[in-house]
């Protein structure tokens, strides 16, 4: 594990100063490695990538591929896709700015919503019967082709500064 | 702006590659954004009148004509100051928030002295200021914390940062804390402390005359809470729940003491100009003494902790690699952001969840039927003995409900702040950028339009039917909403989930005949006006 790695390396680093990361691996990266170690599970690898397509807010359809585990949060921001406000807490749980909408058979097929997903869903704005939290989705290979809608953006209260909008 | 770019350009550089690293560009990225638009604008402060181009009618509603704060109703300045200042108004900041929503409706304007408070007492209000935020909300102004840390060369942590700040450290912190998978990790650790509280509690009825009694539940519950706060944070037991507590760990809840009876002085530390200092030394003295000791308490654990991993690796042991361990190796922070932010999460961390556990107790021993209830629950779920861990939590209904009910009822913190940093229109009025606003939690988690019957304790309003019951729930958001929101939030959970089960599972709890009707009181945080002396009859199993 690389963490043994950066162990190792600790006896010779000192911690003072400010000396910004290492690469060492990060505590979910750990914890997955933990976990797997005593599930015997393996993240999800594959070289077929999966298709998805956005629907942004202005109904334009924008086609990316995934990696079958990755979370739809980490599609949008590798394929640095633009939608303002999207994914605010780094898909943490505290925020339900990833909220999307799915067609009524996709989202049967996107598997179980925590308690927690549901609790930040229902703060989610313009929530809907088939709205899930982007972040709390991954890629399946039976996933392929979905359409993921980004809904309207809050009404604005936000008073724009130079007139424009 | 310069040092934004810099820090942009740093960050692209060594760490193209991590993922993390690509989050926390696509934040500052935005964070860029909103920077420059700062940039090109003029800001409006106080009660002037609205320049006509700021306003966007299209985003306000056809019809509605956008007020100013000039017309915001609310009370008068001198009765603001008599009851705040004569009337001890403080510790019922959240009794006064429901009589002036009474009085004022949704949105009011209240003056302390220079400072211009616009109070937001409506759910969809709360909710529209909340989903409007920005990448770094600013919560209120935290100068005075700054000025203490400058002073000592320390760091600030999570509340007391702000801007890019605060946005690099949050992005380091959400991604080991916050998700609640990740912190279902730590069940076992917090699963021991729970034993711990236990024996306790049934050590403290021993030394009552009926062999029942706990006196003062929230001192267990915060001995409870640093205890369980601690195993995580520092990977250390501070032995909070034995019988001798060991000095410096007396020392640290000494000095969480006098920060906190020291609040409302501390509170003037940071109103109180600085000139004035000289003749009014005191609460900056104070201020800065019980800061000392809180830093002092983390200093010890972090470097203690440190010398350990070192003397492990030199002598080829095992490390076992928890929260801090983590923090020490990545250093995605440096030591003095880790000492800050341990010191800032344990001032967070403590009296709020003990303060709950209190009210969720309290709560259970007013209404036995429910306390059955929950129990026959846990029973039936796990069946007897069987002890919960975060895995089981996802089965066990009603213990998510009694603590979002305890959270409603009595939401530890009963009011929030931002400062906001665009000018808004809120609920028809226009609010300048940089007005502080308070959002009303307290009121708005007990209004009947929110929740029917809501002075009722009913666990049970909170289960879903199904996966598609949505329960509109922003009226009560006690670890607030969004990118500032509680970091703490599912450590919390976590302990007072498997605290609670525990409890109910192994005792009936009920009124102690010493203990009347407890009220709230205000105290920086809303917290028992009296102390809450309940009974734990070991339930047969
Ligand atoms: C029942 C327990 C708790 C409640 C009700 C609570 C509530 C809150 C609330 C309402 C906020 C302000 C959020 C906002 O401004 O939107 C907050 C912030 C915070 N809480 Fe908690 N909290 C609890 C437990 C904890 C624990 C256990 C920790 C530490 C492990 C913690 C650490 C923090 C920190 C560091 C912040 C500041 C976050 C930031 O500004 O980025 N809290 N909490
Ligand atoms: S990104 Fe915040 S909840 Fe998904």
């Amino acid at each position: 594990m690389s963490l043994v790695t950066a162990l190792g390396r600790l006896a010779h680093v000192r911690l003072r100063g400010y000396s910004r990361r290492t690469a060492a691996a990060s505590w979910g990266a750990f914890l997955t490695a933990r976990r797997s170690l005593t599930a015997g599970t393996q993240p999800l690898r594959s070289d077929n990538k999966v298709t998805v397509h956005f629907i942004n807010r202005d109904g334009e359809k924008i086609t990316v591929k995934g990696a079958p585990g990755e979370s739809l949060l980490d599609i949008v921001i590798s394929e640095d896709l633009d939608f303002d406000g999207f994914g605010a807490c780094e898909g943490t749980l505290a925020c339900s700015t990833c909220h999307l909408i799915f067609d009524e058979e996709v989202y049967k097929k996107l598997g179980p919503v925590t308690d927690e997903e549901m609790d930040m869903l229902d703060l989610a704005y313009g929530l809907t019967d088939t709205s899930r939290l982007g972040c709390q989705i991954c890629l399946t290979k039976s996933l392929e082709g979905m359409v993921a809608r980004v809904p309207e953006s809050v009404a604005d209260i936000r008073q724009s500064k130079d007139g424009s909008s | 702006m310069a040092i934004l770019n810099h820090l942009t350009t740093t960050c692209w550089k060594s760490f193209q590659s991590d993922r993390l690293n690509k989050q926390l560009l696509y934040a500052l990225r935005a964070l860029h954004k909103s920077a420059a638009s700062e940039a090109l604008g003029i800001s409006t402060t106080g009660e002037e009148p609205i320049p006509d181009r700021l306003i966007a009618p299209a985003d306000v509603g056809e019809k509605t004509r956008v007020k100013n704060l000039k017309d915001m109703p609310g009370p008068s300045t001198l009765s603001n100051l008599v009851e705040f200042f004569w009337r001890d108004g403080f510790s019922r900041i959240h009794e006064i928030q429901m009589e002036h929503r009474k009085k004022y409706g949704k949105i009011f304007k209240s003056r302390f002295g220079p400072q211009l408070v616009v109070s937001v007492a409506d759910r969809e209000l709360v909710a529209q200021v909340l989903r409007a935020e920005g990448v770094a909300p600013q919560r209120a102004n935290m100068e005075s914390w700054k000025e203490y840390r400058d002073l000592r060369g320390r760091s600030t942590g999570l509340i007391s940062a702000e801007g890019e700040d605060w946005l690099k450290m949050r992005s380091v912190l959400r991604q080991l804390i916050m998700r609640p998978r990740d912190v279902a990790f730590f069940s076992d650790d917090v699963n021991k402390v729970v034993d711990d509280l236990i024996r306790r509690v049934s050590c403290l009825r021993t030394e009552q005359s009926d062999g029942a009694t706990v006196l003062n539940v929230n001192d267990l519950f915060f001995k409870y809470a640093m205890e369980a706060v601690a195993a995580i944070l520092y990977e250390r037991r501070l032995g909070c729940l034995e019988n001798d507590i060991p000095q410096e760990t007396q020392d640290y809840i000494t000095a969480l003491n006098l920060m906190f009876s020291s609040f409302k002085t501390t509170m003037y530390a940071g109103a109180i100009p600085k000139w004035l200092r000289p003749i009014l030394p005191k609460p900056w003295e104070e201020f800065c003494h019980s800061w000392d000791g809180l830093f002092k308490f983390s200093l010890i654990h972090v470097d203690k902790r440190f010398a350990e991993i070192k003397g492990q690796l030199q002598r080829g042991e095992e490390v076992k690699a928890g929260l801090l361990t983590h923090m020490l190796i990545t250093k995605e922070m440096n030591l003095e952001e880790i000492y800050a932010n341990l010191t800032e999460m344990l001032l967070a961390g403590v009296d709020t969840t003990s303060f709950t556990l209190s009210w969720a107790s309290y709560l259970l021993a007013r209404h036995p039927h429910v306390q059955q209830q929950i129990y026959t629950e846990v029973t039936r779920t796990l069946g007897p003995g069987t002890v919960a861990t975060a895995d089981d939590v996802p089965r066990l209904p009603l213990i998510r409900g009694l603590v979002k009910e305890t959270l409603r009822l009595f939401p530890v913190l009963p009011g929030n702040g931002r400062i906001t940093q665009d000018d808004l229109v809120v609920g028809e009025y226009f609010i300048p950028k940089g007005t502080q606003l308070a959002l009303c939690h307290y009121s708005t988690s007990l209004d009947e339009e929110n929740f029917a019957d809501s002075l009722d304790f009913r666990p049970s309003r909170w289960i879903r039917k199904d996966t598609t019951d949505r329960v509109d729930n922003f009226g009560s958001i006690p670890f607030g909403y969004g990118v500032r929101s509680c970091i703490g939030r599912r450590i919390a959970e976590l302990e007072l989930h498997l605290a609670l089960t525990r409890l109910i599972q192994k005792f009936h709890i009920s009124m102690s005949p010493l203990t009347a009707d407890v009220k709230a009181k205000t105290h920086g945080l809303l917290c028992p006006a009296a102390p809450i002396h309940l009974q734990f009859t070991d339930r047969e199993n």
